[in-house]
């Protein structure tokens, strides 16, 4: 089988799940394509050393790494910044005032939102577990960690996620019109 | 098992992936422990409604579409390996049949080169054309105007191309940048029409063989003399319409 018509076979129908999660890491439509675009044409370079193993998690790992390096050139900030900093920017409630999250609208809206804000060694591993289902085995071997680290990451993801000022504010925000 | 802990291992539960004696603790603390019960409802429902939701951004069709084009060019640029191997048993079994024979395979073969490299010059210019779109650096210099696009171009290489502007017949002069084309730098003039963009590669020796039309995965390939330079346009531009705008491009003054 050729590398391209391997390529068409194995790599593309994960597709709509790579630039999913490349949407998700850039944080921007137009960026997102590039990355994905990026990560095609490294996977059809590589596409004869895929045996056996799954595609998807293959093409997966191939996107997260266009996206590092993509960010590495272009948003090396976002980087460095991606620590503890990053978490405690998560829950500054005064980062979102009720009026901005009453605007926004939708419930749903302010969940993206709060999603989007999570710092991206969090967001990465909650995407790859609600989007794609994967086991935590799965997604160690995507995101290069430990078993263990999923587990703590995921943890962390969803309760700050919970204490979002963005799902609270909306959220008082309905309570408030119901009294 | 304390509040603590059980805060830490909940969300593993939830995913159904923590081993059965931690999961045989958490569950009797659950069963004791009214706060880390509501923790555990809170984060199930969180769970659902990320799942329910959140978007999942599938790629667009015109991503779909520019990614197939670029397997296909990345595909039609790579040489097949039997190629070469080909071309010389020819010429060797011609020279074994007798002298006639020779003549006949060299004729036949020269042919065979001249058509083979006017084919590699349209894959080699599609394959370029579309790394430009993809990788979104259509244009170095960008103007819409030929008195500074010309002087850019002209200033790095050893040739001048001739730049116009024919805006008036709808297509708009967007730019200009280098590209290696047959292992020679080239000037490679962008134009828009309507949303279509077409790269139209200038060089200084006229290639008179060269088939004047050929399509590579969907992008025409056009070919014209004119001016002095060798003229190569590439688009998903209807081929009479591309033709047709090179051939004024390359004998307008």
């Amino acid at each position: 089988m050729s590398g391209t018509s391997k390529f068409e076979q194995l790599v593309l129908p994960h597709l709509d799940a790579g630039h999913n999660l490349a949407r998700w890491l850039a944080r921007d439509a137009h960026d997102a394509e590039d990355v994905v675009q990026d990560a095609c044409l490294r996977a059809l370079k590589y596409v004869d050393a895929l045996r056996g193993e799954d595609a998807r998690s293959w093409f997966l790992t191939v996107v997260r790494h266009a996206f590092y390096d993509w960010c590495r050139r272009n948003r090396p900030s976002e980087l460095i910044d991606d620590d503890g900093t990053a978490l405690e920017m998560a829950v500054d409630e005064a980062g979102v005032s009720p009026e901005q999250a009453a605007l926004r609208g939708a419930e749903s809206r302010a969940l993206a939102d709060a999603m989007a804000e999570l710092p991206l060694a969090f967001r990465e591993v909650l995407v790859l577990r609600e989007f794609e289902d994967m086991s935590y085995k799965e997604i160690a071997r995507v995101a290069n960690v430990p078993v263990g680290t999923v587990m703590s990451r995921l943890a962390r993801a969803r309760s700050l996620l919970q204490r979002s000022p963005r799902l609270r504010s909306v959220r008082g925000q309905t309570l408030g019109a119901e009294r | 098992m304390n509040c603590h802990d059980a805060e830490i291992l909940v969300s593993a539960y939830a995913d159904g992936e923590i081993d059965f004696l931690r999961k045989f603790a958490l569950e009797r603390h659950l069963r004791g422990c009214a706060d880390c019960r509501a923790k555990h409802e809170e984060l199930v429902a969180l769970r659902e409604r990320v799942r329910k939701e959140a978007p999942f951004y599938a790629a667009s069709p015109a991503l779909k579409a520019r990614i197939s084009a670029t397997i296909g060019a990345v595909e039609a640029a790579a040489p097949s390996p039997l190629r070469p191997a080909q071309r010389w048993r020819w010429v060797g079994g011609g020279a074994l049949a007798g002298c006639a024979a020779t003549v006949l395979a060299w004729v036949l073969g020269s042919a065979v080169l001249t058509w083979q490299a006017s084919e590699d010059l349209a894959n080699e210019a599609v394959a370029t054309h579309v790394r430009a779109t993809l990788n979104n650096h259509m244009v170095e210099v960008a103007s819409s105007d030929q008195h500074t696009v010309k002087p850019w171009l002209s200033a790095r290489l050893d040739y001048s191309p001739p730049v116009r502007d024919l805006a008036a017949e709808g297509f708009t002069l967007v730019g200009g940048r280098l590209d290696n084309l047959g292992k020679h730098r080239v000037a490679t003039l962008v134009y828009r029409y309507r949303l279509h963009m077409i790269d139209v590669f200038v060089r200084p020796e006229p290639v008179p063989a060269a088939p004047p039309l050929t399509t590579v995965r969907g992008f025409n390939v056009v070919h014209a003399n004119g001016s002095g330079m060798d003229w190569v346009a590439v688009s998903d531009v209807s081929p009479d319409v591309l033709a047709e705008f090179l051939q004024r491009l390359a004998t307008s003054q």
